[in-house]
């Protein structure tokens, strides 16, 4: 798509230059010289080619608070990816953090190799080859090596207890999941870096890995997994006789049917939480209330909102391992400073990226909140 | 950077027949010639003889090259050659890339087509390296004529001496009143059996006389930043309550000292008493009285008797009670650590009975003890008797992984067989019986003195001691001579223990203060172990003495005159080159999150505060090294490392493959 | 060329020990397999863990890293760092099935020109034996 066929498909003519973007946009609050609606204004007067060539097209979030708040219903987001992916083409990239390395881990797992991907399963846990339902794993076990405890990257969490989180409250509702060694990436981060051939070839590979295993179901934990496999496959790769959902969605279903219990609090004193809503769990996919439902289920549990919350919430800092900087550390301290404002002892994600980027950001710094992953605490409380 | 266009001229050389007769060089030229940006490639006999440098020369004139590559031997033989080519050219050394087709191609395969399959690819990841280079600035830092020196040892009054000698100016700093470290304590030293005192005194008398030397006694430094050439010290100065320039060290202050005798003296190791106004010993340096501000009921209680008798006696009204510390800041060219060593603590071998029995002493008590300066004037009387049988035990917390000392302490077979010796010397009917390990007579004279020593009629058995215990007013000292295989049990009135030399306790403090690294035995890391022993891996500083490890005098004299030769190597020309190719920060990219400042290893980058709250890395150049480290652990890929920037080698990956 | 695969090889050399000891084994004449292309950096301690992955991406069956022994190394102790993250390479590249044996992390003094040779020999036999890296686009 060039530039003017961008402009049109994603309503950027509707612009009204009111400037809600930028004043919602945290980049651009942090990184003056950022700005939303210039570069939706660029792109109309016909300065695709700067647009592409710029840095700053690499500092987006994707966070999507704009979007949400645009009073006329400009798509933000594609435009940003159409023209990321315009911008591929011509061979310019953002800046990738950790030099790159997850990147190239996407790229190679669209080789066709035999990955080992499933060392994280322990002997306690149930997983099927073949059935039902599909639990989507996503990169967490590349994720454990960098981030994890030995990892050179270590930012003091374990990325795969999430899933093996997972798995045990699947096990919990009866759900023996499909758990795939031949699963790969997603594709998200390569979608939305504007290759858009790459995450093709992940997708495609994950929807025949899918459907070997005779599932018609698939549960994902990480919200951007999630939105990528219910919207983006069926928008690039047609519809799939596949039913997505995510974890928090078919747990809060469970809660009320009576098939999820937590202990009772042995306390009078609730441990207090607050909960950090993901950009792609709230705003993009709008799964707002099942959290907050399945905490305030946990006895023994209060939940305090943070200033911004749900629709308004801050994002994590840095999308896509592209573009990762000062600006990014300086909206991660303030959504964690945000949080202990609160006087919460934890702070609770959803997204297992999200916690891995605010993990990155308490690193020597002076914030002292625990961060932890919605489904360590069901973990801890289920029965 | 650099927005015109990249021309690049590679040149392939033949080397006589050393690459031309393993691979097809006009096939490498050809292939070359098809790459995007090479404007010209050529191959020619030899490229490092005039003619071929001439070639270079003449088509970066003509052709407007602006890179180059050349594919020859290895860069570590004539990368410097072809650098100042292309100069003369009027390019930027660092805009040459080489391929190595001779030692890591052609000489070590036969196989023709497999070798100039290899050096095409070689060549075209230097050209594809080439493509994005960029021009580097050499850089050149002052270096002031000044130098500092911490620790008023042997090793520091000696490296103070050459360096003022040579005319630069000297700042001594002393952590204690005096200077002179450990050997002022020493009696007489091995093997020449020089009175310690007679050869240190004019040495140390020496450094307060010497115009160039500034002797900061009683003072540490606290903070040091900089680098080679243009360090900024602060050395704080502690009150010593007496004005030093109207002291006349009298010592009427220490005669009417209300607390006279009730004080142990440091410097005696416990074995002697003081007043609160004191001077270490005799012949101290400054020959000035401090006052011992813990110890004193003045300063500590607020009151001592209806006045403090001390400043009633003094009759130059040196005292003063109201000084403060002062923070004096100092600008240096270099820096020599001669911080010496402490002594092992023998509690912590519990069996040996130390700090038990009062006649269980350590080796520098025992210095102590023989020393006419000593508390009993070098009388060796214990418990009121002069003993009969004495025994040496060597290796005391030295070659001992039970307390963490791995290593040998080097003087200890050697000041052994010198006690023995003194005191033979004054108790001629004495038994002398030394255990030891091993000998390790290594100096010169050495062995000829541990001869004598054993002619004089002490005995040496080799095993180690396991215990001492108490027997009646006696010690037995329990062993096995390993060389009969039998148990020895000896009664002795003296035992000394020859405890070894341990890293200061400080020595942390001080390594992170001055941004140098210790050995896993914990002193000082010298920069290489042969090629490089008195420099630090920071430019600039430098070591002497026991605070790199373990040594006699000669020794530590002989490394601080290497000590200070460094030094005045660097402040004699007064500029250094510093390296090029350092990592630079992006700050805007940066997040701040110290993780290079945890790897490097040579302190160069520094988290600064640029707004309240956003920390930012800063990369000091004239510190850095260039070996990417912190490029690799930065997460965020602030870092990029010049000459070896990520792109660059990830070109190169992509081209060789 | 005979029909037998010949691994593509990826060779990280730092400049000070490893580089020279690939320069001596030049200057000794000693031979090895052609397979190995070095490149040189200043430390073993320079080599990211994203340079391994790529070579492996654009087609390498193998990556050799070379350094000081420990205690050699020019920076100190670069050569550990490199250890720790290779360490985390080596995980990542076997989970991804690439497979461990597939990076060999080796200390070669500037004086070890044999090793240099027998370390290289070696691991372009096993690389052979392992067969082309599956999976990667061939050429
Ligand atoms: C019992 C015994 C007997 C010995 N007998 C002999 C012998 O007979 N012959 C022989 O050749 N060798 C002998 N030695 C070895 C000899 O003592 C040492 O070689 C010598 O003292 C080392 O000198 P130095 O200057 O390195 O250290 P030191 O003598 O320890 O001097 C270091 C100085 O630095 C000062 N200092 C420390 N830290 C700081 C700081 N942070 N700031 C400012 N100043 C500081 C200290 O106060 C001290 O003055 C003997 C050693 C012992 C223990
Ligand atoms: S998506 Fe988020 S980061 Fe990107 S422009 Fe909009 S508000 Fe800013
Ligand atoms: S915030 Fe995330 S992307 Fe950025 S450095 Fe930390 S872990 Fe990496
Ligand atoms: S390149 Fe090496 S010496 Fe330079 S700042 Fe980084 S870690 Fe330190
Ligand atoms: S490691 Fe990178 S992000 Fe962290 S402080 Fe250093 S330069 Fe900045
Ligand atoms: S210089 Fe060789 S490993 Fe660091």
């Amino acid at each position: 798509m060039n530039s003017e066929a961008i402009v049109k498909e994603t309503r950027a003519y509707h612009c009204l230059e009111c400037g809600v973007c930028t004043s919602s946009c945290p980049v651009a609050r942090v990184n003056p010289s950022f700005s939303p609606r210039l570069l939706v204004e660029k792109a109309i007067f016909g300065f695709g080619d700067e647009i592409v060539r710029d840095r700053d097209l690499w500092s987006c979030l994707v966070c999507g608070r704009c979007t949400s708040r645009c009073p006329s219903n400009v798509d933000y987001l594609n435009f940003i990816k159409e023209m990321r992916i315009e911008a591929s083409k011509l061979g310019q990239k953002g800046l990738f953090s950790h030099d790159g390395i997850f990147n190239t881990i996407m790229e190679l797992q669209s080789l066709s190799l035999q990955q080992k991907r499933t060392f994280w399963i322990t002997d306690d846990l149930e997983v099927a080859d073949e059935g039902e339902c599909f639990y989507f794993v996503g990169c967490l076990p590349y994720f454990d090596l960098v981030f994890g405890e030995g990892g050179y990257c270590d930012v003091g969490l374990k990325p795969t207890d999430r899933a093996r989180n997972t798995v045990r409250i699947l096990n919990k509702m009866g759900i023996k999941p499909v758990v795939s060694n031949d699963e790969r990436c997603c594709g998200h981060d390569l979608l939305w870096n504007g290759d858009l051939e790459g995450f093709r070839r992940l997708a495609e590979l994950n929807l025949k890995t899918i459907k070997k295993s005779g599932a018609k179901k698939v549960i994902c934990l990480c919200p951007e997994g999630y939105v990528t496999l219910k919207r983006d496959y069926p928008l690039y790769l047609g519809e799939q006789d596949l039913e997505v959902v995510q974890l928090y969605r078919l747990l809060a279903d469970k809660l009320k049917e009576g098939k999820l219990n937590f202990v009772e609090s042995g306390s009078d004193n609730p441990v207090k939480v607050t909960f950090h809503d993901p950009c792609s769990l709230g705003r993009i996919a709008e799964i707002y209330e099942e959290p907050r439902e399945i905490l305030s289920g946990i006895p023994g549990i209060e939940l305090v909102e943070m200033e911004r919350n749900r629709a308004d919430a801050l994002c994590c800092g840095t999308s896509g391992w592209v573009n990762c900087s000062s600006c990014s550390k300086q909206i991660q301290i303030e959504r964690l400073k945000e949080a202990e404002a609160t006087g919460a002892d934890i702070l609770l994600t959803a997204c297992p990226k999200c916690g891995i980027h605010l993990s990155c950001a308490k690193y020597n710094s002076d914030i002292k909140i625990e961060i932890k992953d919605i489904t360590d605490l069901i973990v801890e409380k289920m029965v | 950077m650099e927005t015109a266009e990249i021309r690049i001229g590679v040149y392939i050389c033949h080397c006589g027949i050393n690459i031309a007769s393993t691979v097809d060089v006009d096939s490498v030229r050809d292939s070359i010639s098809k790459l995007p940006n090479v404007i010209v490639s050529r191959d020619f006999k030899y490229m490092c003889s005039d003619p071929g440098q001439e070639l270079v020369i003449k088509d970066i004139k003509e052709k407007g090259l602006n890179r180059i590559v050349v594919a020859s031997c290895s860069p570590r033989m004539h990368e410097p050659t072809f650098r100042m080519t292309i100069q003369q050219a009027g390019l930027n050394p660092y805009c040459l890339e080489m391929a190595n087709i001779r030692e890591q191609c052609s000489w070590v395969h036969e196989d023709r087509e497999y070798a100039t399959e290899k050096a095409v690819k070689l060549v075209s990841a230097a050209v594809a390296k080439a493509s994005l280079l960029e021009p580097l600035e050499e850089k050149e830092v002052e270096v002031r004529p000044e130098a500092l020196v911490i620790g008023g040892g042997i090793a520091g009054i000696q490296a103070s001496l050459d360096i003022a000698d040579a005319g630069f100016k000297v700042y001594l700093v002393e952590r204690e009143p005096s200077i002179g470290g450990h050997m002022a304590q020493l009696d007489k030293t091995f093997p020449t059996l020089d009175c310690s005192a007679c050869i240190l005194t004019p040495r140390m008398v020496e450094v307060e006389r010497h115009p160039n030397i500034e002797l900061l006694s009683y003072s540490e430094v606290i903070d040091v930043s900089g680098y080679i050439g243009n360090f900024h010290v602060k050395v704080r100065k502690k009150p010593r309550y007496i004005k030093m320039d109207k002291c006349t060290g009298c010592g009427m202050c220490a005669e009417a000292c209300i607390m006279k005798g009730r004080i142990i003296s440091e410097f005696d190791v416990g074995m002697g008493k003081r007043s609160v106004p004191y001077i270490p010993f005799p012949y101290a340096v400054p020959s000035k009285y401090t006052m011992d501000s813990e110890n004193c009921l003045f300063i500590t209680k607020g009151k001592c008797g209806k006045s403090p008798a001390c400043k009633d006696a003094c009759s130059s009204d040196a005292v003063d009670f109201e000084q403060k510390e002062e923070i004096v800041e100092l600008d240096v060219g270099t820096i020599v650590v001669a911080t010496g060593f402490d002594l092992f603590d023998a509690k912590e071998k519990p069996e040996y009975g130390y700090g038990l029995y009062d006649n269980v002493l350590s080796g520098l008590e025992f210095e102590r003890l023989v020393s006419s300066s000593g508390p009993t004037q070098g009388k060796i009387i214990i418990g009121g008797k002069e003993p009969k049988n004495v025994v040496f035990v060597q290796c005391v917390g030295s070659r001992d992984k039970s307390v963490g000392n791995e290593y040998c302490s080097r003087v200890c077979c050697m000041y052994t067989a010198k006690q023995a010796h003194l005191v033979h010397e004054k108790l001629p009917d004495a038994k002398l019986t030394v255990f030891y390990m091993d000998i390790r007579a290594f100096g010169k004279g050495y062995e000829e003195f541990y001869d004598r020593v054993r002619e004089e009629g002490v005995r040496y058995i080799r095993g180690n001691v396991s215990e001492i215990i108490k027997k009646g007013d006696r010690l037995l000292v329990m062993a096995e001579d390993t060389l009969l295989g039998e148990p020895v049990d000896i009664e002795a009135d003296l035992v000394v223990l020859a405890t070894g030399i341990v890293p200061r306790r400080d020595v942390k403090e001080v390594a992170n203060l001055l941004k140098i690294s210790q050995s896993p035995d914990g002193f000082f890391l010298e920069g290489h172990p042969k090629m490089r022993p008195v420099d630090t891996a920071t430019d600039g500083i430098y070591l002497a003495g026991c605070a790199q490890g373990p040594k006699d005098i000669p020794d530590t004299v002989a490394q601080a005159k290497g000590a200070a030769s460094s030094a005045m190597t660097k402040m004699a020309r007064g500029k250094v080159k510093v390296e090029v190719t350092t990592a630079s920060v992006d700050t805007f990219v940066c997040r701040g999150c110290g993780r290079c400042v945890e790897v490097c290893e040579y302190g160069a980058p520094n988290l600064e505060e640029v707004e309240p709250g956003i920390l930012v890395s800063q990369i000091n150049d004239s510190i850095c090294k260039g070996c990417g480290a912190c490029s690799v652990a930065c997460p965020s890929g602030a870092i990029s490392m010049k000459h070896f920037k990520n792109e660059q080698i990830l070109s190169q990956i992509e081209a060789v493959i | 060329m005979s029909e037998e695969f010949e691994p593509n090889i990826v060779g990280f050399a730092c400049n000070w020990c490893s580089y020279a000891g690939a320069d001596l084994a030049g200057t000794s004449r000693m031979k090895y397999p052609p397979n190995i292309r070095i490149i040189r950096v200043m430390c073993s301690g320079r080599v990211s863990p994203a340079f391994i992955l790529k070579a492996f991406q654009m087609g390498a069956d193998g990556v050799l890293v070379t350094g000081c022994h420990p205690g050699d190394c020019h920076y100190i102790a670069g050569n550990l760092k490199c250890e720790k993250t290779m360490g985390t390479t080596r995980k990542l590249i076997d989970v991804l099935g690439i497979g461990e044996e597939r990076l060999r992390l080796e200390w070669v003094s500037a004086s070890e020109g044999s090793k240099f040779a027998d370390v290289v020999t070696d691991f372009t036999n096993r690389i052979r034996g392992l067969g082309p890296l599956s999976g990667k686009s061939q050429g």
